[in-house]
């Protein structure tokens, strides 16, 4: 990033520093600083109210507990405790990290697979599949989960139609084996587009004399792709891995609109969100969810960071 | 001839030369030294994906026409009489069972959207272009934990805006919406990215050095040169709260102020057990009017996000 | 026998710009030709066809004694140094010069020895383990070179290779450069739009504008016999002072001043009375120093001083006389050179190399010596230069 402290016009225009004052900054800059800090002000004021106020106050309350008789009290680390020996709780954020740890890796591999094909233009209508792809991006995760509960729905849904015409018999998309899957299929319909234009558009921007040079080197396609576009659009891949990791970890709606179709399967703390929404909301516990949403985003906080030192490590090699 | 028919004329003529420019500008596929019938496989990969996607929109397009009984009754991917499409759509103006009623959540979320939307992408604008060409004292800190809000899980902030919304009277009014939604910070991270690409520092200068005013230097110089950038955080924040489902779910607790994705939520958990109300054929045809305008507004401005959207990976 | 061979050679891209319009060239075994141009001129066109990478609307090109047009690049044998050396960020400069071998299927050992010994000859030893990001543009360029020759190419494409680097290294370069190609002896094409690089370095020089091939000759060649007003005014620096003059008899009539013709007038007469274009290069008008006229031919011609820019060395004296300039809007034009006319405040219509130490100053009137001999003479319809005598 290239921060110049000072703009090169800036001695024209900067009257003699006041002795005494020990000030290395110009008053130019100093009235620069100001009209910068006019600019991020109206940001700054509605992102701390509705950001930071709220992760304080949720810490703050998740600190206190508030009992039928006796009225609210602090209690110190007694809702965090209660989370972390939750068993439910850690069900959850397990099935979730099973869910993104199938579903982000598959999807990103097609993704890439296709922004890869639009890139060389190795298919027809390029375009017009790019477009298509998208369409999903702009349903709403309601709308896409409703759609699929129909589609998946274990006495009429065409797709069990389907499954019954070649063999199988009694098939439930939507039963507690075949849930995470199904939803591990929506979301792969829902993301694979969005993530497939960040990839082709990252995929644009490698020079087009490198692949050039790889040719009259006599690079055959694959390697090509595997050992030189692939590495040059690695940034754009991590960075698809930490948005969909913490999409994933909040998993919520899906199960919980897809439970309308199939009771039973989704219970209140399948995973972390719904555990933290029932537990809140529904419940009225808040001091509880509060600690709940604040271990849920450290472990988030502690994913990201992860892959982040794994970037790291990897760039140093 | 009209200057509008003359205008279309000329994009159109414009479209078609960039396309060729373009082509021009692509690596022949003969060079990649393909084996014969390789294209055609990859096209019917393409063609087999595009059918993945494209199997739910159809199917709700279709069945937007069918009765209660032909949605679950009939073959899922054709039509079937008798044709229900405009009962089904008189019926989203009515309350048809006392959840609310689709025309109301449906104005509902295009006020959230455009104010929320539009509130968001003048906060961005703003914030990106003083963090990308002013320093101050604390700018870096302040962009950073910025950042870092882009970790923070929307539930996380939910749960306690809840809790105060309680307390200050937030709970079941619009702004309890609208003002979470004006909080994007993906957007000023973009806009700030594309200030950085787009507005040189020395205009900026030059403009200082003429005297200018430095919110006159926004307006004029920076302003108009942020446009597509601009473009692309509404389109991006107008669709977050388009899709915002969780934070209405818990902020609202009374119907007439639901979107459209807490009201279908709610007749989705109800469609089971709503006996004579007929709430499927609603819940299909509600999907349908929901997406539609959003793809509309995709499709139309589609330049400005495949751009933005190549911004955030080239500043990863 | 030639390596590389282009008959009526076509580009018309499907926007419908024509590029290159029946280029006929050829390079012959271990020679270096450089073809050279402003910008859009159709040289890099016409490099990338050579490579393969280009497809060709018409004509045909041979390698040797094979028409590739059909054959791809892979097959070619062809090894390129792009402008912006198009090196693999994340790969280190040996696995960057290797990777062409690895394609081959060349074993191991072989493979590191050939990469050695091309960063030997280049001095990228110490550099195999970086990163291209973490070279400078100098050493970056001896990579994208390292990575072409370890390939052992029978033809070598450079596309504009120095352009990207800091003048005085630029000039280091080139010997460079031609150090490599004598070493490897591969016929080499090499593209550039400076015209000091293209004389400098080239066995034979292709001047090309608009897609059009406007004379190809040694540089010596150019510059004493340049075909055309294009070729004359773009090779030379400064360029060459082009006048409209008419041809009376033994004399020249430049503006109001007669210029006795001397021999030249025989290869003039058929132009006698007619128009033609007269052009002077700046390092063959000499300050007189009241010597007056000397051997038959030589003429004088009288300057207003406009500006003196000392280099040192030399100085250049800008200067007006009452004639009519006949090229420097057109070169402007061509090349974008607008500067020359800029700096002056068009005052001037001709440019003089002088000795440094003559201490000319700005508003005296000089009387320049020059051979008739040395004059070059356009047509003024066809542009072409009026043929001369054999020497």
């Amino acid at each position: 990033m290239s921060e110049t402290a000072l703009r090169p016009s800036a001695p024209a225009v900067t009257p003699p520093s006041t002795p005494g004052k020990r000030r290395r900054r110009s008053a130019y800059a100093r009235r620069q600083g100001r009209a910068g800090l006019a600019f991020v002000t109206p940001f700054m004021i509605i992102f701390t109210l509705i950001m930071i106020a709220p992760l304080g106050y949720a810490v703050y309350q998740s600190l206190y507990t508030t009992k039928l008789i006796g009225g609210t009290s602090f209690s110190g680390f007694a809702n965090y405790s209660t989370v972390l020996q939750s068993g439910d709780f850690w069900d959850g954020v397990i099935r979730v990290i099973i869910f993104g740890g199938i579903q982000i890796p598959v999807m990103l591999a097609i993704a890439f697979f296709f922004a890869t094909i639009f890139d060389l233009g190795v298919a027809r209508w390029g375009p017009l599949f790019r477009a298509v792809y998208f369409i999903p991006f702009a349903v709403p995760i309601v709308v896409s989960s409703v759609m699929w509960g129909f589609l998946l729905d274990p006495a009429y849904g065409p797709f069990n139609h389907l499954m019954n015409a070649i063999g199988f018999h009694n098939f439930n998309w939507l039963s507690g084996n075949l849930m995470i899957p199904s939803i591990i299929i929506i979301a792969i319909w829902e993301w694979t587009g969005y993530n497939c234009i960040i990839l082709y558009t990252a995929l644009k921007s490698v020079p087009r004399d490198v692949i050039e040079a790889a040719i009259l080197d006599d690079t055959p396609l694959w390697r090509i792709i595997v050992r030189i576009k692939l590495p040059m659009v690695r940034p754009a891949i991590i960075m698809l891995v930490f948005i969909n990791t913490i999409g994933a970890m909040q998993l919520f709606i899906e199960p919980t609109i897809l439970n309308n179709y199939q009771a039973g399967v989704v219970t209140n703390t399948w995973t972390p969100v719904i555990d933290i929404y029932s537990t809140a909301i529904s419940n009225g516990q808040y001091q509880l969810g509060a600690a709940m949403a604040v271990v849920l985003a450290v472990i988030i906080v502690a994913i990201s960071v992860a892959s982040l030192g794994f970037r790291g490590r990897r760039r140093e090699q | 001839m009209s200057a509008a028919a003359m205008n279309s004329q000329t994009r159109r003529e414009r479209r078609r030369r960039e396309r060729l420019v373009e082509r021009d500008a692509a690596i022949p596929v003969e060079l990649y030294g393909l084996k014969r019938g390789t294209v055609t496989a990859l096209t019917t990969c393409c063609v087999l994906f595009a059918l993945f996607t494209l199997a739910p929109v159809v199917w709700v397009i279709i069945n937007s026409t069918k009765t209660q009984s032909n949605i679950f009754g009939s073959f899922g991917f054709w039509f079937a009489s008798p044709f229900e499409f405009f009962h089904t759509f008189a019926n989203l103006f009515r309350d048809i069972d006392g959840d609310g009623t689709y025309a109301n959540w449906f104005l509902n979320t295009v006020l959230y959207s455009l104010s929320g939307g539009i509130g968001a992408t003048v906060l961005a604008v703003l914030g990106g272009y003083g963090f990308a060409r002013f320093e101050f004292r604390g700018s870096k800190a302040f962009f950073a934990i910025i950042i870092a809000g882009l970790l923070v899980p929307i539930t996380l902030v939910a749960v306690p805006l809840y809790l105060a919304y309680a307390k200050v009277h937030l709970i079941n009014s619009v702004w309890g919406m609208i003002l979470p939604s004006m909080v994007v910070p993906v957007g000023l991270y973009l806009m700030r990215t594309y200030v950085e690409l787009s507005i040189p520092r020395e205009l900026i200068d030059a403009a200082r050095i003429d005297g200018a005013s430095e919110l006159r230097i926004f307006l004029r110089i920076a302003l108009p040169l942020m446009v597509p950038g601009l473009m692309t955080v509404l389109l991006l924040s107008v669709a977050g709260t388009w899709n915002n489902y969780i934070l209405p779910l818990i902020i609202f607790s009374n119907n007439q102020l639901f979107p459209v994705t807490v009201g279908m939520g709610l007749w989705s958990q109800h469609a089971g057990n709503s006996g004579d109300a007929n709430l499927y054929p609603l819940l299909v045809l509600g999907g349908l009017v929901t997406i539609v305008p959003m793809i509309a507004l995709f499709a139309l401005l589609q330049r400005y996000w495949r751009g933005g959207l190549l911004l955030g990976s080239v500043a990863n | 026998m030639s390596a590389i061979s282009m008959e009526k050679l076509s580009k018309v891209y499907s926007s419908g710009v024509s590029a290159l319009a029946g280029l006929d060239l050829e390079v012959r075994d271990g020679e270096f030709v450089v073809l050279v141009g402003p910008s859009g001129c159709g040289k890099t066109t016409t490099l990338r066809m050579v490579a393969g990478l280009e497809s060709i609307t018409s004509g045909t090109v041979r390698l040797g004694d094979l028409v590739v047009n059909d054959v791809s690049p892979r097959q070619r044998d062809v090894a390129m140094v792009f402008q912006n050396y198009a090196l693999y960020p994340h790969l280190t400069v040996a696995e960057n010069i290797g990777f062409a071998l690895i394609n081959k299927k060349v074993p191991k050992p072989d493979r590191e020895r050939r990469v050695r010994s091309a960063a030997a000859a280049l001095g990228l030893m110490d550099l195999l383990g970086r990163k291209p990001g973490q070279l400078s543009g100098g050493q970056r360029q001896r990579v994208a070179m390292g990575r072409a020759i370890v390939r052992e190419p029978s033809v070598f494409l450079m596309d504009e290779p120095l352009s990207n680097l800091d003048a005085k290294l630029r000039v280091r370069m080139r010997s460079e450069v031609l150090r490599v190609h004598k070493a490897i002896g591969a016929a080499t094409l090499y593209v550039t739009h400076d015209q000091v690089e293209a004389m400098t370095m080239g066995d034979r020089v292709a001047v090309l504008h608009d897609g059009e091939l406007q004379q190809y000759a040694t540089p010596r060649e150019l510059y004493d016999r340049p075909a055309n007003l294009f070729v004359a005014e773009f090779i030379g620096s400064p360029e060459m002072n082009l006048y409209e003059a008419t041809v009376t008899g033994d004399e020249l009539l430049l503006g109001s001043q007669r210029l006795s013709l001397g021999p030249a007038r025989t290869l003039l007469a058929p132009y006698r009375g007619r128009t033609v274009i007269a052009g002077i290069r700046p390092e063959h008008l000499e300050l007189d120093g009241g010597a007056g006229a000397g051997h038959a031919g030589m003429a004088t011609l009288v300057a207003d001083v406009r500006v003196v820019e000392e280099l040192g060395d030399e100085a250049h004296v800008f200067f007006s006389i009452d004639a009519t300039a006949a090229g420097a809007s057109m070169l402007a034009a061509a090349a974008g050179e607008a500067e020359a006319g800029l700096l002056a405040g068009a005052t001037h219509n001709g440019i003089a190399r002088t000795n440094s130490r003559s201490a000319v100053r700005r508003g005296q009137r000089v009387t320049f010596r020059v051979d008739t001999e040395r004059i070059h003479f356009f047509d003024p319809d066809t542009s072409m230069a009026v043929p001369r005598m054999p020497r």
